[in-house]
Parts: C-alpha cells; structure tokens; sequence
C-alpha cells in the first residue's frame, strides 16, 4: 500500500492580520491549501482579498501571524530571518507586477543580482546570467538598464532573475499588470512554458480571467482573504 | 555574498552619488586633517626638543647648589619652586674650589667647573648693552653643549677672547655672524675704588652721592659665534650671550658678588660659587655621582630627571591636540550617520528588491558597512594629505618670519611618523563604521514586503 505524496506547497490555517492604527485588520484568514509539484495555479480575486499576501508568504518575504506554511518538505513559517532568506535565494522566484529591478543596474546585472547574494563566482555567474537571458530571448540587451527596456522585456529580466539560483517554485504577483494584452500572454506563455518545460510548479496571483483559464491547472479564487473556490484544469 | 561584491555594490552607490559622497568624506577629512596636523606638530615639538637635549649632552649633567633649605641657591628667594627635582642636601657646605676640586674627583666625573658670570657693559660696532658675561672653561667650548657655528672655540683656558650668540650680535646690529668674527668687543665691569672709598668717608656714600665704583674696559677678539637655537637650549646652563675663558677673566676687576643673597653669603663666611655644572662619562652614573655630592652637602639637580617631565608634558600637549582634532572627526561621524540614513531612504525599495531576491540581514548589513567604511578610508587617506600639505604651508610660513624676525635658522615644526598616517587612516575608518553601525543596522532591518510597496 503505498501513501500519497506529500504536495508540494501546503498551507494550514493560514493566517495574516495587521494592524493599521488600532484596528487589526485580517488580510488572510484560515487559508488552508495544497499544491502538487509542476502546477501551474493560479490565484485570483477582488483587490484586497488577499492574494499579494498569501503570495508573500508564500515567497518567504512575509510571516504568518498564525497558521503554517510548508513548501518541498521545509517549514517556511517556522523559518527565522537568516533562512528564510536562503528559502527566497534558493529555494522561490518572484516576479512582480512592477517588474522590481534595479534601475542603475544593467540586465546582466540584476539577473546576477540573486547569485551575488549567493557567493557564486563573477565568471560564473556572469556566465549563468547571460545564458538565463538568453533563455528569455534578451541576450541582445543584456548591456542595457531597465528604463531603456520596454515593459515586457523589464519582465523578461525579471523572470531571468527570478530562475538565477536554480529554484523549484516560481510566484509570480500580477506578472501582466504593466503590460498590454498581447505582451502579457507572452509573459504567462514564458512561465507556462517553464512550468511544461522544466517542471516549475508556478504560483501566479492575476485578475486576468482570460489568461489564467487558458494557461492555469487550477484556480483559487479568494474573498476577503478566504478561499471562497477552488477549481480544476480550466 | 563575497567581501570583494560588497565592495563593490558600496563603491558603486557612493560612485552613483559623488556629490554627496564628496561632502561627506571632505567633513571626515577635515576631522582627519586637523587631527594629523595638530599631532604631527606635538610631536615636531617633541622631536625637536629632545633632539635639543641629546644635542647639547645635558642628559649626562647634573648641577651641583650650595646645600640645604636655609638659603637660595641663587637667584630670586620667593620663587620656590626652582629647581623644581632638585634634591636638597641638608648641609652649610660651601660651593668653593675646594669643593669643586672634590666634585671632579669623583669617580664617574668627567668634568666639573663652577658657574661664574658677573655683570658688565658690552660694546660691539658701537652698539652697547648691559650683560652677563659667563666664565666657561675651554672644554666645555669645544663640547657638544656649546653649538658655534662660525669661528671657534676657546684653545685654552688661558685664551683672551670671547665667544658671543648670534642673538646678540643680531642685537648689535651684526647681520653676519661669520663678519663678527675677529672683531673687537670691549667689557667694561664695575668694581669698588677703595681709594676713593676712604678719601670721600662713608658719609659722602650715605649721603647719597654714590657708591665708590670705578669702571675698566678690556677689549676681546670674538673667537666664535653660537647659532640661535629655535627651541632654547632646554634647562642649558651655557645661556648667555657673552662667553670668556676662566684665565682672562680673572683678570678682570669686578666685585666679587652677583647677587645681594652672595652679601649674605659673605657675611656668614660661605660665599661661593652659585652653583657648579658637573659632567658624568655616562648616563648611568648620574645617580651614583648625584648621591656622593648629596653626601657632600649640597643640592644637585640633573637635567635628565627634567626631561622626563618635559616627555610627560608633551604627552600631555599630544592628548590635548588630539582632544581638539577629535571633536572635528565627531562632526565627520554625525554626517557620515546622516548620509548614511539618507542613502538608505532614498534605496529602500532596492533593500527590499536585494532580500526578495535572497540578501539576508548580513549582507545588507556588509553593503551599508562598507559604504561607511569606504567613506572613512577616502576621508582619512585625504586628511592625512590635507593635514601634511598644511603643515608644510604653516612651517614654511612661521620659518619665514622666524627667521626673518629673530634669523632662526629653518626648523620641521612638525613631525610625520609613519603611525601616524597608519594610525591617523585606520581610526578614520574605525569611526566610520562605528557611524555606520546604526545605518547599517536600520537597513538590514528594513521589511521587504513594505519596501516593495514603497515609491
């Protein structure tokens, strides 16, 4: 008799409040929620009812007030700061809606910008990094800073970035939100084709019901920071 | 994340903001400067002047008072402190040539020849002054404690003529010491006239009419010429301006008394020497020597036990020059505090973006560190040349008027040990990183999720 496998992601309880001024306020509440490897989920709602939170702490840069996260066999809510800063160097990619990357810092760079904090050598990772572009289809920009990029191609670097250290989760916060229509499915095809490709289990908060019915395996609706549905391959 | 990365990631922030970064090191090299300026010149001080000590063999002297607490040893009663290390012998003993002869048999002594200056008018190319002309043997004019720059020393004790400071020639109207040389210089001295002392009677003195003195000039060739000591000589007995041989000038009619205390002396039968000036063959023998002429009854008082108060008052002259120069350097670390919070405002959201992506605390941390630290090592390499270039300038300009005003000869008021730019550079760093500790400690402390969110 053999036992299931454990998911990949998996989230008890989950919850986040903060609080603004006196009020405690509940931004995620008794999330509880299971992702097997090589997924591609999606996660959509109104503004406000959660989704950049559950991502954050998801991605490690965010603490659970209560609940627990566990992501490929790691506790990620138990994590202190020094490991939860390895989790997010080696362990989870993100990409944001603002593309984050440093404006005084050519492409090379902030795609080499994760392998710096984890000491690999300038050849090596200068190598990586070109290679990362490349796979993205940048490598003719790779000397040129973001503001001289177009949106999709900021998103680009930053996906290339996002893969530096290797990573087996990929979470992506409103990847399409800066960009047109026809820019954005490229993106959602890019992370699509790295969730096919390499086996990239890929979490993405969007409001795009379009793309996330065509590219997503599941879809997790949240309302006021609870899972109000979740839904099978669209 | 490697040392030579955050290294890098510094210098390219403080590159990417050179303004700022320019105004921040120069308060760090202001601080710096002032503070190797102002040490370079303690210790140019101190250079100098022990470099006067060794030069003259003062360390290996010790001068011998008449003995005990019952009368000054010269000069003014009231000022009681000098000799200040003088250790007092408890006697009535009389500094006399007996006791010099005694003194110099000693073992350990090398030299030993009393203290003899009287009271005279000098007149050089028809300049006149009132003077002390010192008695100096030949020996101690040939010696290392006498510097004489142009012409020469006395050949003998029995020489006739004069060996003047250039001080004084200057005072004369003599520019060019090495003209003086050869030329006449007259010393009239004053002495009782016992003759007329008996034909006018006492009532004629106490009437007011006058001592019965009498005045006889002596013509000297000058020998030689001392040059002008920027730094004195220290405690140097050798400080007059008019040096004569011990054979001409007992030739000399003068009264036998320089002082009223010597009247006191005389009528009490222990008129002698003020005081005598004993040399030892070697450092080490200056306590034995000292304690065989305490023994004696005498007061002795060695130079070397000075100087060591004159090396703790330069330490002390060292602390209050540095206590000054460190206020400027506080100034430095409360900008390099604010730059450092400023950089930190300004790259908030690229804080969040490095630990998004896996920078942990330390890294952080290391980055803003290094950027202080980097501040401080530009300010202090850049002090240590502000503080030497100014020195130079202020040593070239007090030389110049030096020796345009007194023709002090050009001396390096200022002193660069290789510590002290070491020294000087590694605390500008140190300081930086302590400014930069609360920065750093603020950024590695930054939230991501919050930075992220912030424009």
């Amino acid at each position: 008799m053999s036992t299931p496998a454990r998911p990949f992601i998996e989230t008890r309880s989950l919850s986040r409040t903060y609080l603004v001024g006196d009020v405690r306020v509940a931004a995620l509440d008794d999330v509880s929620l299971a992702v097997e490897a090589g997924r591609f989920v999606a996660i959509t709602g109104a503004s406000g009812s959660g989704k950049s939170t559950l991502l954050n702490l998801l991605g490690g840069l965010d603490t659970p007030t209560a609940g627990t996260i566990e992501v490929d066999g790691s506790l990620v809510s138990a994590m202190d700061r020094e490991a939860l800063a390895r989790y997010r160097r080696f362990g989870a990619g993100m990409i944001f809606q603002s593309f984050n990357l440093i404006a005084a810092r050519t492409a090379l760079e902030n795609v080499e910008l994760p392998l710096v904090f984890a000491g690999v050598d300038r050849k090596d990772r200068t190598r990586r990094a070109a290679d990362l572009l490349d796979q993205v289809g940048l490598s003719q920009r790779a000397g040129h800073r973001p503001p001289e990029l177009s949106g999709g191609e900021q998103q680009r670097v930053a996906v290339a970035r996002a893969l530096a250290n290797g990573p087996r989760l990929l979470l992506a916060d409103e990847p399409t939100g800066n960009l047109d229509s026809r820019t954005s499915r490229e993106i959602v095809g890019l992370l699509a084709g790295l969730n096919r490709d390499r086996g990239l289990t890929v979490v993405m908060v969007s409001h795009e019901e379009a793309l996330v019915r065509e590219f997503a395996h599941e879809i997790v609706r949240l309302q006021d920071g609870r899972v109000v549905a979740e839904a099978g391959e669209a | 994340m490697k040392f030579g990365d955050a290294a890098g990631f510094a210098l390219a922030s403080l590159g990417k903001r050179r303004l700022r970064t320019f105004l921040t090191a120069s308060g760090v090299t202001i601080g710096i400067g002032a503070f190797v300026c102002m040490i370079s010149f303690g210790k140019g001080m101190q250079k100098n002047v022990t470099a006067a000590f060794q030069a003259s063999d003062l360390f290996n002297t010790v001068i011998v008072m008449p003995g005990g607490p019952k009368g000054p040893p010269s000069g003014d009663p009231d000022r009681q402190g000098r000799p200040r290390r003088a250790e007092t012998g408890p006697s009535d003993a009389v500094l006399d040539d007996e006791a010099v002869a005694a003194i110099s048999r000693l073992p350990g002594v090398t030299m030993a020849y009393p203290d003899i200056s009287f009271p005279a008018r000098v007149r050089f190319g028809g300049e006149e002054e009132f003077r002390l002309v010192q008695v100096m043997p030949a020996a101690v004019t040939s010696s290392r404690a006498l510097k004489i720059k142009w012409g020469r020393a006395f050949a003998s004790d029995a020489e006739a003529g004069v060996i003047v400071s250039r001080s004084f020639l200057r005072r004369m109207g003599q520019r060019d010491p090495a003209a003086a040389v050869g030329q006449t210089l007259t010393i009239t001295s004053v002495t009782l006239e016992l003759g007329r002392l008996l034909s006018g009677g006492l009532s004629g003195v106490l009437s007011g009419q006058g001592l019965p003195l009498s005045a006889e000039a002596y013509d000297f060739p000058v020998l030689g010429v001392t040059d002008i000591s920027p730094f004195g000589d220290g405690p140097n007995p050798l400080e007059s301006d008019v040096l004569l041989a011990p054979g001409p000038a007992a030739g000399i009619k003068r009264l036998p008394i320089s002082s009223v205390w010597d009247l006191f002396r005389m009528q009490s039968g222990r008129l002698g020497y003020s005081a005598v000036t004993v040399r030892v063959g070697s450092i080490g023998g200056l306590e034995s020597v000292g304690s065989r002429v305490r023994e004696m009854g005498f007061t002795t008082f060695a130079l070397a036990d000075q100087f060591a108060e004159v090396t703790r008052a330069f330490y002390l002259m060292d602390m209050v020059l540095a206590a000054v120069g460190m206020i400027a350097i506080v100034v430095a670390a409360l900008g390099i505090v604010n730059t450092m919070v400023m950089s930190i405002l300004e790259r908030y959201r690229e804080i969040g973006v490095m630990k998004a992506v896996g920078a942990s605390d330390g890294d952080i941390k290391r980055i803003f560190f290094f950027e202080s630290g980097a501040i401080g090592l530009l300010g202090g390499v850049a002090g240590c040349v502000l503080g030497w270039a100014t020195s130079l300038v202020i040593n070239r300009v007090v030389n110049f008027y030096a020796a345009r005003q007194a023709g002090v000869p050009y001396v390096d008021y200022f002193a660069y040990p290789i510590w002290l730019f070491l020294g000087a550079v590694g605390f500008a760093v140190l300081v930086s990183l302590v400014a930069g500790l609360y920065p750093a400690r603020r950024a590695a402390r930054v939230d991501p999720v919050v930075a992220l969110r912030h424009d």
